[in-house]
């Protein structure tokens, strides 16, 4: 496994002035960045693998902000994204804190401040892309079993008795028992309260 | 009686009856000296033909003597006279040779008196008779006296004066008269020499010295009558062309009382005013009146009389035409306007002899000239008439007024006197060329006039000319209104109007969501990030100068964009002046998007822009056109926002339209929102009409009286489809004067 790359802050900004000024500011800081001037240019060449944060311009014709923050929803990224506004109110800051924004600032900010929401945006980022990593490794196990030993798994995460499963499914305790032995060992869980939690973290729901 | 005594006394006969005659001529033209010198000579004619017969008769020594004494007497006053006629009548004869001769008998005629028996002999010693014929005749025998030399010189003499004055005469070319007067007395005078050849006895004939005067007094007398002769038909011709001239004056009489015009002449010596009975009638003078100066001067009304008198004074002072109009007052106290027109004849002297001229009834006209006074004077504007030379010929009391100068210094000055110093050059090659083509028109079409007061201060005023043809030429009636208190009303409703627009455009700001102020966030944002980003490089200390460098000159760039967003503020937010600029429209639509750009970003509506190319250029104030389109641009997002269709676009197009052949610069504004009820289509115009929890119902009110302002239409169409266009158009070319008002 290569080195995972170090975290960049993407900046999406329609005013030149302000994406190459803010640039500056957070490369003086230390931070690798890379701008943008309108959210398709960044939707283009946005590469998910990377870590990072995206400070993003709510303010801009065509796609704004908030749409930018929709689309990368819809696509499961989970980049988190501090806004910039000209103009913020609350109504605004609201909804995009209630879709998952890290941060809402207005301008012009202090370079402290907002260095501090960038901090907080790639700590947050790590720690997701932790998460992440092991929600793969779930989902790897997962594509092992087959389909009725899916079908098993669905009807035990509901708490059902084997015999009740057996029912469900028009076959044997006996052949029940060694579906959940079977599911059990290539998930690599010793409990079923164990099994319950990781399909939870899958999105696995019961039947 | 013997036929010489006959022959002799008719010859003296004859000579009398001719003196008589040319006597009573004498006496009838005391000027006419000839014919009473002629009288003269005849009766010396006469007398020496008897004084002849009474010699040839003569008995005694004694009676011989005394008969050639007195016989010199009818000699001299013969001679004398003869000598005087060629002076007077002839006009010839040298004036020395005159006076010898006159001086020689007069010394002839006295020696006579002294010597004894008489000047011719010292002494007649006897008669000797010899008979011719069949008659005796006495002549005497004598012995010569020496100073008988003195009366043959003055023979002599008198034969030389009378060859001058003939040739004098000839010379004149007056062959006639020099052969018969001229001829006959030197013949007469050289057949005197007979007298002493035949006292020498050398022939023996009777005396006929008589006879040789009378015919030069036959001669003269023949010369007289013949200028009697040529008298009389002179004085028949006279008559016939005095004939002919009556019936000249006659005629012109007539064609003057068909004229209507009253002939005049005024005898200036006698006091003397000869006139026609036209003119007596025009006058008021009777038909048997004798009329004199003084009669004239009473006919004239009282308050003419003095500029009559001056006129007539300045035409027998320097012989210039006599021309007068004036009133008569007729005894039945009628006033009658008269045009009196004369000139003076001199005579040698230089002295004014004579005025002869003629009147003219010129009541009718003066009547119609009042009239047209009256009018004038009644008219409610200032009325100026001028003359082809821009000579003010009649003002009204209103003209007065607005020009605040008195009718005397207005008439007879150049019209310029009343246009302000800087058109006068212009108005004058105006006027030429309105009297070239002149026609009814409003003066100076499109632009403003203003008129000059006494004091120099100008007014705005309106003119409409009028061309009037009179049989004194072409005139101009200039009929003037003073527009000051519709300029002030103007003045007046253009600050109102401006108030408006600045409230409007103050609300306008306040409803914009997105406000201008958020425009300078972002160029202060730059600068924010710019400054902290050099703070710490520059705090690591190992900054590149570079980077530095293209941080401030980013900084320096955002601080000017700032400056920008504030004036654009500024001015927009700035109250009072309205400005005309010649404007691109396209610039207009630009300037707006950049004033609403966060607006529209922040409504997330998008503007799609159509800007027509080489668009002409519109008159107007860049800001107030502006505040119509932010306006139109605002409405037209708000209808976006309230509308439930997902499109939030909106579309800006400028182009030109032409109608009824006249061009317009058009700005449109369509939305895809909802549209407009056909029946609130023009009530959305009103003031105070809003659909807007907030709005105060100004915006649309306002647009439209910014249009009109600038001569545009402003007007809204629903779109087939849905939304609505708003529409305004602007008036190519011209300046417009409404705009142009400022408000102080």
């Amino acid at each position: 496994m290569t080195t995972p790359p170090s975290p960049t802050v993407f900046v999406v900004d329609d005013y030149a002035p302000v994406r190459s000024s803010i640039s500056r500011l957070l490369r003086a800081a230390g931070f690798a960045v890379a701008a943008f001037g309108s959210p398709q240019e960044f939707l283009a060449q946005y590469d998910p693998r990377i870590p990072g944060c995206l400070v993003l311009d709510l303010d801009m014709p065509a796609v704004n902000g908030f749409e930018l923050q929709r689309i990368l929803a819809k696509k499961g990224s989970l980049l988190p994204i501090i806004f910039l506004t000209g103009h913020g109110d609350i109504p605004k800051s609201v909804r995009a804190m209630k879709h998952g924004a890290s941060d809402f600032l207005t301008k012009p900010v202090n370079d402290e401040d907002l260095l501090a929401a960038i901090r907080v945006a790639i700590e947050k980022d790590r720690a997701l892309r932790r998460g992440q990593t092991n929600l793969t490794e779930i989902r790897a196990r997962l594509a092992t079993l087959t389909p009725r030993e899916r079908e098993v798994l669905e009807h035990v995460v509901t708490g059902k008795l084997n015999k009740q499963i057996a029912g469900d499914l028009g076959t044997v305790e006996q052949t029940v028992k060694v579906h959940r032995a079977r599911v059990m060992d290539k998930l690599k869980v010793q409990s079923v309260a164990e099994l319950v939690r990781l399909t939870e973290r899958c999105g696995i729901t019961g039947r | 009686m013997t036929w010489i005594t006959i022959v002799w006394s008719m010859n003296a006969a004859a000579c009398l009856t001719l003196a008589g005659i040319y006597l009573l001529v004498w006496c009838k033209q005391r000027e006419g000296w000839a014919h009473l010198l002629f009288s003269f000579t005849a009766v010396a004619a006469a007398a020496i033909a008897a004084f002849e017969l009474a010699m040839m008769h003569a008995e005694t020594v004694g009676r011989y003597e005394a008969l050639i004494r007195w016989i010199h007497v009818p000699v001299w006053v013969l001679i004398v006279s003869v000598v005087s006629f060629v002076r007077l009548y002839l006009r010839a004869g040298r004036p020395w040779l005159a006076w010898s001769i006159c001086g020689l008998r007069t010394l002839v005629l006295i020696l006579d008196f002294i010597f004894t028996p008489n000047l011719n002999f010292r002494q007649i010693t006897s008669l000797r008779q010899f008979s011719w014929g069949s008659e005796v005749i006495s002549v005497p025998i004598v012995a010569a006296n020496p100073w008988i030399l003195l009366s043959s010189v003055s023979l002599l003499l008198l034969i030389i004066f009378f060859i001058d004055a003939t040739i004098t005469v000839w010379r004149r070319g007056d062959r006639r008269r020099a052969l018969v007067v001229g001829g006959s007395m030197i013949f007469g005078a050289i057949l005197a020499w007979h007298v002493p050849l035949v006292i020498w006895g050398i022939i023996d004939i009777p005396f006929f010295l008589s006879f040789a005067y009378s015919g030069i007094v036959a001669a003269m007398a023949y010369e007289l009558s013949y200028d009697l002769l040529h008298a009389a038909q002179l004085a028949r011709q006279l008559q016939a062309s005095e004939a002919d001239l009556r019936e000249t004056e006659e005629r012109m009489e007539l064609a003057a009382s068909a004229a209507k015009l009253g002939m005049w002449m005024w005898d200036i010596a006698r006091n003397e005013i000869w006139i026609t009975d036209k003119g007596r009638a025009l006058f008021g003078f009777a038909p048997s009146e004798k009329v004199d100066f003084d009669r004239f001067r009473t006919a004239v009304h009282p308050e003419d009389r003095e500029f009559v008198l001056q006129a007539v004074e300045n035409s027998l002072h320097t012989g210039a035409e006599y021309e007068a109009e004036y009133r008569v007052l007729l005894a039945d106290g009628q006033v009658r306007w008269i045009a009196g027109r004369g000139h003076v004849e001199f005579n040698g002297n230089g002295q004014p002899a004579r005025m002869r001229g003629a009147a003219l009834d010129i009541t009718k006209r003066k009547q119609a000239e009042e009239q047209f006074r009256l009018v004038v004077e009644a008219a409610p504007n200032a009325m100026i008439m001028v003359n082809t030379d821009g000579c003010i010929t009649l003002v009204n009391t209103q003209a007065e007024a607005v020009f605040t100068y008195a009718r005397e210094e207005l008439i007879g000055h150049p019209i310029e006197m009343l246009v302000p110093e800087r058109f006068r050059s212009n108005n004058m090659g105006d006027r030429r060329c309105y009297f070239c083509d002149a026609r009814a028109r409003p003066m100076g079409a499109g632009q403003e006039l203003f008129g000059r007061r006494k004091d120099g201060s100008e007014v705005p005023i309106e003119i409409g000319l009028n061309p009037i043809h009179t049989s004194e030429g072409l005139f101009v009636l200039a009929s003037i209104i003073d527009i000051s208190e519709r300029k002030r009303a103007e003045l007046e409703a253009a600050r109102q109007r401006s108030q408006m627009a600045h409230l409007s455009r103050v609300t306008t700001l306040g409803e914009l969501s997105g406000s201008l102020a958020h425009e300078l966030n972002l160029p202060l944002s730059a600068i924010l990030f710019n400054a902290q980003a050099a703070q710490r490089l520059l705090a690591h200390g190992d900054a590149d100068l570079a980077e530095v460098q293209e941080i401030l000159s980013e900084i320096v760039s955002e601080d000017k964009h700032a400056g920008e967003v504030i004036r654009r503020l500024r001015l927009w937010l700035k109250k009072g002046e309205v400005q005309q600029h010649s404007l691109r429209i396209n610039k207009v639509v630009q300037d707006v998007l950049k004033l609403i750009r966060s607006d529209l970003v922040n409504q997330n509506v998008t503007a799609d822009v159509e800007l027509a190319r080489n668009l002409p250029t519109v008159t107007g104030d860049p800001v107030q056109l502006q505040q119509v389109l932010v306006n139109l641009v605002v409405n037209a997002c708000d209808a976006i926002t309230n509308c439930t269709i997902p499109e939030r676009r909106l579309l800006i197009r400028t182009g030109i339209e032409n109608r009824n052949g006249s061009s317009a610069v058009t700005v449109s504004v369509t939305d895809r929102g909802g549209s407009i009820p056909e029946e609130k289509m023009e009530q959305i115009f009103e003031p105070f009409f809003t659909t807007k929890a907030k709005g105060m119902g100004l915006g649309l009110s306002v647009c439209r009286t910014i249009i009109a302002a600038h001569r545009g239409k402003l007007w809204a169409t629903n779109n087939a489809d849905c939304g609505a266009t708003f529409r305004f158009s602007l008036p190519i070319g011209v300046p417009d004067k409404e705009v142009v008002i400022t408000n102080n």
